[in-house]
């Protein structure tokens, strides 16, 4: 146990540490800063909501600058596509906020926030699953064909219909090798800011589909440049956050300590595996950060008289943790025996290259 | 026991099943007490 002075907590350094690695890699995997997964769990740990709301923002602005250092270094980042997509981001965080302030005059904002968190997650959850097995089982057949695979595979036809909208002007994003109107990179800045701005996270779980889907980037750049944008709202959250008094340096340091380590691991853990894999993680991400909101909600909604839902909704919030940090760490062994020629499960090879 | 590992669903529900358990122990030690 560790005394935090400025938040006026006791909690155990060690959970604290594991929190950030658990959160690093899975923000390094699939391009997500985790603030749907941290902020329940500081609180969960006894912080006050807006002491974990800045320490969680804090970490993130220090973990996705050591993941954007890493993707850069693997070349997953679009430049082209990050920059253009900054200023709709922050337009739309803007946006986001000041709706979140009228549903909280109108006394309805825990309701709508978790009404809106479990919507856009389920049908992100959905969508997701349903077009990467789309692609796994297109893989499964190039296989058996015996033709060659790359790293991505898509099969959606949304992002053809984007990149023919002819609106002026027009960019050419090399490294995702999109050409596409900024236009439409701009548009999905703010819809993905606004509801980042609304629900008070990062937003990478709603952006990273948006840039594979609607804009056509593969999901190793999508996951990079995401991390891109993270970094700028991260770094705007943390100074405002450390400007009213709501960061602990001491927990932020040991999350960061923990978060480091596992943004390289998630980073690089990335390059062993298609992209497909990197969507399948995404949206068990997506399924279980759901049942946890439903949890809460149908908690808030019984006048947090269920303490039994309270129980489930922490055990829920942890086990998303582990669970995404067990299958991560499972693929990339999976992946390296398979490099190997040695035995893996039928479903793996597909999803490793 | 095989089409845990064999197929990718088992495989989802063998992770999962650890990792609450895993967090309903790491509550019952760390956490139940100080909250």
């Amino acid at each position: 146990m560790f005394d935090f002075t400025v938040a006026g907590v006791e909690a155990p350094v060690l959970l604290l540490v594991l929190v950030g690695f658990t959160v690093g890699t899975v923000g390094g995997f699939i391009g997500v800063g985790g603030g749907y997964m941290v902020t329940p769990a500081l609180i969960v740990f006894g912080f006050p909501g807006y002491m974990a709301s800045g320490i969680d923002m804090t970490h993130i602005a220090g973990k996705g600058l050591v993941s954007t250092i890493r993707h850069r270094q693997l070349g997953n980042i679009d430049w082209t596509m990050a920059l253009s997509m900054v200023a709709g981001t922050m337009l739309g965080v803007e946006l986001g906020v000041r709706l979140l302030v009228y549903f909280k005059e109108l006394g309805l904002s825990t309701i709508a926030l978790l009404v809106t968190s479990v919507a856009v997650m389920f049908t992100l959850f959905l969508y997701t699953q349903f077009e990467t097995r789309r692609a796994h089982k297109k893989i499964c057949e190039m296989s058996e064909k015996g033709e060659s695979i790359g790293r991505e595979i898509q099969t959606s036809s949304l992002p053809r219909f984007f990149q023919n909208i002819p609106l002026s002007p027009i960019v050419r994003c090399r490294t995702a090798r999109v050409v596409v109107s900024m236009w439409v990179i701009v548009l999905v800045g703010v819809v993905t800011g606004v509801l980042a701005g609304f629900l008070g996270v990062g937003g990478g779980f709603i952006r990273v589909p948006a840039l594979v889907y609607l804009v056509g980037a593969s999901t190793h750049i999508a996951v990079g440049t995401d991390l891109v944008e993270i970094v700028f709202s991260g770094g705007y959250g943390a100074l405002r956050h450390s400007i009213e008094g709501h960061v602990d340096m001491m927990a932020v340091l040991f999350m960061i300590s923990g978060a480091m380590i596992g943004a390289q691991f998630g980073s690089i853990a990335t390059s062993f595996v298609r992209g497909p894999a990197i969507r399948y993680i995404l949206s068990y991400s997506l399924i279980l950060a759901t049942c946890g909101a439903v949890l809460r909600l149908v908690y808030v909604l019984t006048g947090s008289s269920i303490e039994i839902l309270s129980f489930f909704a922490l055990v829920l919030t942890l086990g998303e943790m582990i669970f995404l940090c067990i299958f991560i760490v499972s693929l990339v062994v999976f992946a390296i025996r398979h490099r190997r020629g040695k035995w893996v499960p039928k479903w793996v090879p597909p999803l490793v290259c | 026991m095989r089409w845990f590992i064999d197929s990718m669903l088992g495989y989802w529900i063998l992770v999962l099943a650890v990792s609450l358990g895993t967090a309903a122990v790491i509550y019952q030690i760390w956490l139940k007490d100080s909250l």
